[in-house]
Order: C-alpha cells, then structure tokens, then sequence
C-alpha cells in the first residue's frame, strides 16, 4: 500500500510504510489531552538550546515513542513535563495545567500523576523489593495500613509478588526494572515515563518490559517511552515522535524507527 | 500528619545510625562546643556575681568640713537618700571616726592624742546600687562646696575595674558567637555530607512527588538528634564535674559569696540543650535548602 507524502513534506518521495501511517489528530476518543506542548523552547543556562519551539499533543491513552539521537532534546522534554526544568518559551501543559504556574506545593501533586523509569532503575539498594514500593507511598503521606495493600496490587501487576523481600542485588536486571514500574505505578499515575528503560537489558527482557508496558497502557495509562530501540519501535507500529537538534522531525502513528521513505 | 511525623522521625533515626562515624563525629564536635560554651557561662556567672560583690562594698565618701550647718548636712542627707542610685547613707560623726580610728590601728592611737582636740572630719558613707553610678553621684557631693570638704577619689579605681569586667563580658560574647558559628558550620558541613550520601534517595523522593516537608524534616530532625546527644553528653559531664568544680569555686572565690553550685544547675542545662539541638535544626535546615523543589 502506498501513501503520499505528508502535507508539508520537503520531500518529494513516496513513503512506503508496513501498516498506514497517519498523522496525529492530537485527540483520544473523548478528546481529552494528557500533555501538550506549545511552541516550547528550552535554552538552559549554559546557552545550549536543547528544545526549539517544539508543538506536541498527547491524548488520553496513547502510546508514544520518542526516538532521535542522544542530545536531540528526549531528555530535557522529559524534564520539562515532570517540571524538573521550566519552558524557557512556550507552555507545557499537564493535565491541563500550565506547569509554569503551578504553586510550588502543588508540584509534588502533579509529578504524583506521573509514574517513571529509568534505564538506571534508581532503586535503593538498602531497601527491599516491597520496601522500594511503599517507599513512594510513604514519602508523600499515605497512611500506613493503606500501603501494604497497595504495593502486594502493583507487584501483581508487574508479576513480582514471589520476590517482594528480595534486595535489588539479588534480582536481575529484568526484575530490577519491574519494580521500578512498579513503583512508578503505585500512584496510579495517568502518564507513564520511561526513559530509555531497556537500555540495560538484554533484548529477550526488554521485550518482557514492553509486554508490561503495553499492558499498562491497556489500563488506561497513557504512555511515553524515549528509547533508541529500533526494533522494539518499528516491530509496534506506534505513534513515533522523533527529536533531531531540538526540534521535532517527524510524529507519525504506526510507524517505524526510522524514517521509510 | 501522623504518617509524615513518624516517617521524619525513623528516616533521622536510620539516617544518624547509617552514618555512623559521621554522626559522631558531629556529635563529638557539639559537645566539645558545648562545654565551652558552659565552661564561658561560669566565667562570665562568675564576673557577674564579682562585679556584683564589688558593686555593694563600693562606697562613696565625703568628708564634711567641721564648719558645715546641720540644716544643710540634713538637706545632702535627704537629697542623697531620695538619688535613685544610692542604696544607703551613713553619717559618720567625728566621734564616731575616731572610735574606728583608735579601734583599727591602735598604733596611731598615742599619736592622735599627742594633737589637740579631733582631727577626724566626720563623713557620710554612701552605698551605691550599682559602682558605675559613681561618678553622678560624686560629682553631685562635689558642688555641694558649703558643707562638702572633699569626695574620695575611687574614680579611677572603681572606673578601671568596670573597664576590665566590661572587656572580659564582650570577650566572652565574642568567643561564644565564634564557638557557635564554627559549630554550624560543622554542623551543616556534616549534614550536607549526609544529604549528599543520600541524593539518590532525595531524587526518588521528588520523582514520586514527596513533598518539600518529607524531604527536608527527616534531615532537620537528624541534625537535632546531633545536638540532642551533643547536649545529653554535655550535661552528663558538667553534672560528674561539678562537685569538684564547685570546690575550686568555692576556693578561688573565697572572698565572694558565690553560689557555684547553682551556676552548673538547670540554667546551664537547659542553655546547653536549647543551643545544642538549635543548632542542628538550623544547620540541618540550611544546608537541605539546595536540595529542595527549585
């Protein structure tokens, strides 16, 4: 099946996708939009521009690859929506929220509703597997009887249950990930962060953590994963967002890692 | 609430124990400092308690002329007894002055009866509240020129004394906001070494949306366990020092009535806790700022 370009192309080349490849109408079902950003640019302090006015519209459970080579700005705009860096220009908007102008109290509230990982995992050694999860919950008040019935729910979901009082040391890398999901879950957050997350593993493992992450996505989570995994983007046939020099190159659903022209 | 408090508090627990040497090298430091910082409270109890002693046997004295009208010496009298400055006076008469004469140095006896009639001026003895209020009250007996032959020069004495007392009160205060200063700064040093020991964990903490609250009062309440044990430790010192050191008080003081037992009493013990745990709340808070949501 053969498309034509997309309006606005430069190129003049057919594009020759495995499924259809469509442009974004930046809309869920119900319309309703997890995070979007406008005409966003990010100079940090050093004058380096890692973003530039970039435009990008997540709805309610979607999908989202975001590829580009390491510097392209992946980092920064992750960043940017847990409000770890402000938009030197432009907004970014969470749940409907101008994150500029959100109190300084309300932004622990807001990163709540956001689950993520790491390639790093950032696991605390010193504390156990149910310990690393209810560590989330502790540390922004939940009451304690409610914790342990919360954690045994996400450790059933990432399928840790048989190791929640293992250390990290003791697990493997696979199983290390699994609960940093899990503890990226516990908040039943409505966007999911993962950055670069099988950039440690082996590729049989990061398969199993995109089954996962695929599953979350069926509960409803909407999901953003920055990853330089080729294969895993374009045996999927997500909606991709590709970053080059700060800008974005291309955001196309149902396609693959590269550009197929 | 509750939740939060007991979170804080067995964060500092675990993160003052897992920290070991760390946290003892800061509590070690608080005591050090904090019984320097007693053993300058004694000092300056005990110039206080000198200056006091001092203060109630300074006199003032004129001596009147023999030609002076009672009408006026009761005037002076009555002027004297309503200064505000002035504790008390004593008219020492002629008579009387001799009598003490003859009585302390009776080897200046036979040499008062070889003169003819009494040499002695009789006086009025004045005790002041407080030795610096001296000079307004000498100066007031100096214009008195009817009945007022001289005032006891103790101006330059009683002037230098103060001078000497002043100097060693601000010299205390000066060390004493030295030996605080330096303490927290080690304080905040030591407690930034363990936040930093701790980034990973501040990270997470701010990833899954822990408040300011949670991320900063595990650490000020780490800092107070600091001065807590620092104060502890200190107050345990002073109290198997202080019968000894009431002693050597007692000894070098003799002269003084001091009350040495109640300087290393509640007051000191309760300086040294306020200090110590304020110290590591402050130092704590100061250096867990950077840390924090920016």
């Amino acid at each position: 099946m053969v498309t034509p370009a997309a309006p606005g192309s430069t190129s003049g080349t057919l594009r020759v996708p495995n499924p259809p490849v469509r442009r974004p109408t930046g809309k869920s079902a119900d319309g309703r939009v997890v995070f979007a950003l406008q005409g966003v640019t990010k100079t940090y302090a050093n004058g380096k521009i890692a973003l530039r006015d970039v435009d990008l519209v997540v709805p309610e459970r979607d999908f989202v690859f975001l590829v580009g080579p390491s510097g392209a700005g992946k980092s920064t705009l992750i960043k940017l929506l847990i409000r770890d860096e402000l938009a030197t220009k432009g907004r970014v908007l969470l749940d409907g929220r101008d994150l500029a102008r959100l109190r300084r109290r309300d932004v622990p509230r807001i990163r709540r509703k956001i689950g993520t990982v790491f390639q790093d995992f950032k696991l605390l050694s010193h504390k156990s597997v149910r310990d690393n999860v209810a560590f989330a919950l502790e540390v922004t008040g939940t009451p304690g009887r409610q914790i342990r019935p919360a954690v045994d729910r996400v450790l059933r979901v990432v399928g840790l249950r048989d190791q929640a009082d293992q250390f990290p040391s003791q697990l493997s890398g696979g199983e290390q990930q699994r609960t940093a999901i899990a503890r990226a879950l516990v908040h039943d957050p409505r966007l999911f962060i993962a950055d670069e997350p099988t950039g440690n593993l082996d590729p049989l493992i990061s398969w199993e953590i995109i089954q996962l992450l695929l599953r979350i996505n069926e509960m409803g989570v909407t999901v953003l994963m920055a990853t330089h995994n080729a294969e895993v983007v374009t045996a999927l046939r997500k909606r991709v967002v590709a970053l080059e020099d700060g800008r974005i190159a291309r955001d196309e659903i149902g396609a693959a890692y590269h550009r197929e022209d | 609430m509750f939740a939060f408090i007991a979170f804080s508090l067995r964060s500092a627990w675990q993160g003052f124990w897992r920290n070991g040497l760390q946290s003892l090298a800061a509590t070690a430091t608080m005591v050090l400092m904090l019984v320097l910082l007693s053993g300058l409270i004694l000092v300056l109890a005990g110039l206080d308690a000198t200056i006091n002693y001092v203060g109630r046997e300074v006199q003032v004295v004129a001596y009147l002329k023999d030609s002076a009208p009672q009408s006026d010496l009761d005037r002076i009298r009555l002027a004297l007894q309503d200064m505000p400055q002035v504790t008390g006076v004593d008219f020492i008469s002629k008579d009387q002055a001799l009598a003490t004469f003859q009585l302390t140095q009776p080897s200046g006896a036979g040499l008062i009866d070889s003169l003819p009639g009494n040499p002695l001026p009789a006086s009025f003895e004045i005790n002041l509240r407080d030795p610096s209020d001296y000079l307004a009250v000498a100066d007031y007996l100096r214009a008195q020129i009817t009945s007022v032959e001289k005032v006891q020069d103790l101006k330059a004495t009683v002037g230098q004394m103060i001078t000497v007392v002043d100097v060693l009160r601000t010299g205390a205060v000066v060390i004493l906001i030295v030996v605080c200063l330096t303490v927290l700064f080690i304080i905040m040093n030591t407690i930034r070494l363990a936040v930093m020991a701790r980034a990973e964990e501040i990270e997470i903490m701010r990833l899954v949306g822990a408040s300011d609250a949670f991320i900063r009062w595990p650490f000020v309440f780490e800092g107070a366990l600091v001065g807590l044990f620092g104060a502890l430790i200190t107050i345990g010192l002073l109290w198997l020092v202080q019968a000894p050191l009431t002693g050597f008080m007692a000894d070098f003081f003799s002269v003084l009535p001091v009350e040495a037992g109640i300087l290393v009493g509640r007051d000191v013990a309760l300086i040294v806790l306020a200090t110590g745990v304020g110290l590591g709340v402050l130092g704590s808070f100061l250096s867990v700022r950077s840390y924090l949501i920016r």
